[in-house]
């Protein structure tokens, strides 16, 4: 059960990157509006 | 709704789709839980090659075409290239602590060429920050774009020219080494990711696109440790 939790987490970190740059992209559309 | 924001919803609803396949398709024998990560791991380093390829290719056109939308795409692309490959190389060296029983080795050429090729696309994004002219910038890094693309087939072989650790692909033309089941898993997730690759692609490219009308210039290198200007620094 914990190796599942080490997958899930390893998703999870993976795709926050992700999501975190799409954030980011989205502050600097926001910056260029303003 | 615009175009991006549909494609960044729907790319959304593919990795999640990507994720129900990779959490439901059976495990492997030996690996256990930890063989799942493929399914993330191959996917986010086969875009970063992608990523590179098309940054190779902007940069080509750059050269030929000097126009700015090839040099925003050339940026635009190698940024994502490093994110997929700096998270596709962690994805892999959790599975490896728990398959191989270590998260790295320098002796293993797929491990060593990858981290190479990391490193030197991290270059190509300090390089843009070097000049603040924008055509010097565009063309220094279009040769360097055009020039490190050479990794990319380099990295693929590896696993062939020196057979150190890494395996080679489990799917191969002539059949596949896992059950149908973990195929059509890591087939669905190579599709959702590279979508994904698509839409954050196009976002990237509206946001360049937005600051190159609003004459808003990139940050130069060193731009954040800069001491304050004399001017700027009030008397006491």
């Amino acid at each position: 059960m914990s190796d599942l939790f080490i997958v899930i987490g390893t998703f999870a970190l993976s795709y926050a990157v992700v999501l975190g740059y799409a954030a980011r992209l989205h502050l600097r559309r926001r910056r260029v509006k303003d | 709704m615009n175009r991006t924001r549909i494609l960044l919803g729907t790319a959304a609803l593919a990795v999640g789709v990507g994720l129900w396949f990779a959490f439901t398709s059976p495990v492997d024998r030996l690996q256990g839980e930890f063989s799942r990560i493929v399914n993330i791991h191959a996917p986010f380093l086969w875009v970063a090659f992608l990523a590179f390829g098309v940054t190779a290719l902007a940069s080509i056109m750059w050269l030929l075409k000097k126009t700015p939308r090839w040099d925003r795409l050339g940026e635009a692309s190698a940024e994502l290239g490093v994110m997929f490959t700096g998270t596709g190389l962690f994805t892999g060296m959790v599975w490896g602590q728990a398959v191989w029983g270590r998260a790295w080795d320098w002796g293993d050429a797929r491990l060593a060429t990858t981290a190479v090729m990391l490193f030197v696309y991290l270059g190509y994004l300090a390089l843009r920050g070097a000049s603040p002219d924008p055509e010097i910038r565009a063309r220094r890094s279009a040769i360097l774009g055009t020039i490190a693309v050479v990794q990319v087939p380099l990295v693929y072989f590896s696993v062939y020219l020196f057979r150190t650790l890494h395996q080679t692909p489990s799917i191969r033309p002539d059949g596949a080494s896992m059950p149908r089941e973990m195929v059509i898993a890591l087939l669905v997730n190579f599709l959702a990711i590279t979508y994904l690759y698509v839409a954050l692609l196009t976002a990237r490219l509206d946001v360049a696109r937005a600051e190159a009308s609003a004459s808003i210039e990139p940050g130069l290198a060193g731009d954040a440790v800069k001491p304050p200007r004399l001017t700027e620094v009030e008397d006491v």
